[in-house]
């Protein structure tokens, strides 16, 4: 099995991994938003841990601004769950991999 | 993961991390538990510029990025955990954590600030939605848009000069008629042609549908009520102290500050404070810095006593 790393997703292609069968994790970060640069291993280590059920992407705010007004994203580190297309929830703010790993098992 | 340990540390933040440092040259078995990034608060910041040693501001990122390798490098574990309960049983230090416990000899409690927030009406719906505590995360949000910076210490300074490189304009809005924050700091915003204040201002409530459109405000001095504009809210009014979990142990202040003096010990034995949880600090990374050493250093003494 090959360990699955996080995506960057973008304006243009982000409706193609909307429907996939798995939870997506949006993670939606910039450059000078240093908690997500502190949130990123943990991230890493979801998306090798489950590469069954879950896809992470990541979303540069500052270049796909489409995506980031499209779900009232105004604050950053902030964590989207979808479902079979659906948002289920978020977390906004620095978390540690286990809050991650918490609101997974209750999106699941 | 092993289970027991000599000192457990809570708080990844300047305090924990740098009692951490001198815990582990004590060659003590030490575990540091932080529930979010390690670094604290702090990381959030754009740049430090009075962290002494330093002639050229540095990036707190990067600082604290360097305190928690400087632990690594001494043998301390730092563990991503949330702690959920601080007991003392059967002659040793037991700390809940999610589906687990360690045991410790000592406990230096360093689990720093949170923001403080107004809770008048609109404020928890649009958290996250225009209203915001990190202004180095979300200004890019706000590009010519007017935004607002409540408060008037030090972050909310550091908060609206930063804000300005995106914002149309910035509103500082305080609730006295001075500011409290380092001279240099004021300084800097009433040179900046983009800051703007408003001196005694009370926050009645947040408005916005799905996201922030407006805040309610009412002049202390003449009492009339306006409603004003804002795509975005920052706000950087001070901190409330992380000390629910140990509130049963020692004594707080009516603000829920820890009392102690230099030796930072507690009524309860072998639990030490250091940083942001300690009445009277004035909330600076040199400061915490330096209590986690002055704990870390009275712990080990405790220790020997033990011995």
């Amino acid at each position: 099995m090959t360990m699955a790393e996080i995506v960057s997703a973008n304006d243009g292609n982000f409706d193609s991994f909307m429907n996939s069968v798995k939870t997506i994790i949006v993670d939606f970060w910039a450059p000078t938003c240093m908690p997500c640069k502190l949130m990123e291993p943990g991230l890493e280590k979801i998306a090798a841990n489950y590469p069954e059920n879950v896809k992470v992407l990541k979303v540069n705010v500052n270049e796909n601004p489409l995506t980031s007004s499209r779900f009232f994203v105004r604050t950053l580190p902030t964590l989207l769950f979808i479902k079979n297309g659906l948002v289920k929830t978020q977390l906004i703010g620095a978390v540690n991999p286990g809050q991650i790993e918490k609101t997974l098992s209750e999106v699941q | 993961m092993e289970k027991n340990w000599d000192i457990i540390i809570v708080g990844g933040g300047p305090a924990g991390l740098a009692a951490a440092i001198y815990c582990g040259r004590s060659l003590r078995k030490t575990l540091v538990l932080e529930k979010q990034v390690f670094g604290g608060q702090i990381v959030s910041a754009d740049i430090i510029e009075n962290y002494p040693g330093f002639a050229e501001p540095i990036v707190p990122a990067e600082l604290m990025d360097q305190m928690s390798k400087q632990a690594l490098r001494y043998g301390v574990v730092l563990e991503n955990d949330e702690v959920s309960g601080v007991h003392y049983e059967n002659n040793s230090w037991r700390v809940d954590v999610y589906n687990n416990y360690f045991t410790a000899k000592a406990i230096i409690f360093a689990a720093g600030s949170t923001h403080r927030f107004f809770n008048v009406r609109g404020e928890k719906e649009l958290l996250g939605r225009g209203i915001s505590v990190c202004a180095t995360c979300d200004a890019p949000f706000f590009l010519n848009r007017e935004v607002a910076v409540l408060g008037g210490g030090d972050t909310a300074l550091a908060e609206a000069l930063h804000l300005a490189k995106f914002a149309s304009v910035v509103h500082v809005i305080h609730r006295r008629d001075q500011l409290r924050a380092e001279k240099i700091l004021q300084d800097r915003v009433f040179k900046n042609a983009k800051i703007k204040l408003l001196w005694d201002m009370e926050v009645l409530g947040f408005k916005g549908d799905q996201k922030l459109e407006a805040i309610e405000l009412k002049n202390k001095k003449t009492g009339a009520v306006e409603v004003m504009a804002f795509a975005g809210a920052f706000l950087a009014i001070g901190t409330v102290p992380n000390t629910e979990l140990i509130k049963d142990l020692v004594d707080l202040d009516a603000n829920g500050y820890v009392v102690t003096d230099i030796s930072l010990s507690t009524q309860a034995r072998g639990l030490f404070v250091a940083g942001e949880v300690i009445k009277g600090n004035r909330r600076q990374v040199s400061i915490s810095v330096g209590m986690g050493v002055q704990a870390a250093l009275n712990c080990e003494e405790y220790l020997v006593s033990l011995e």
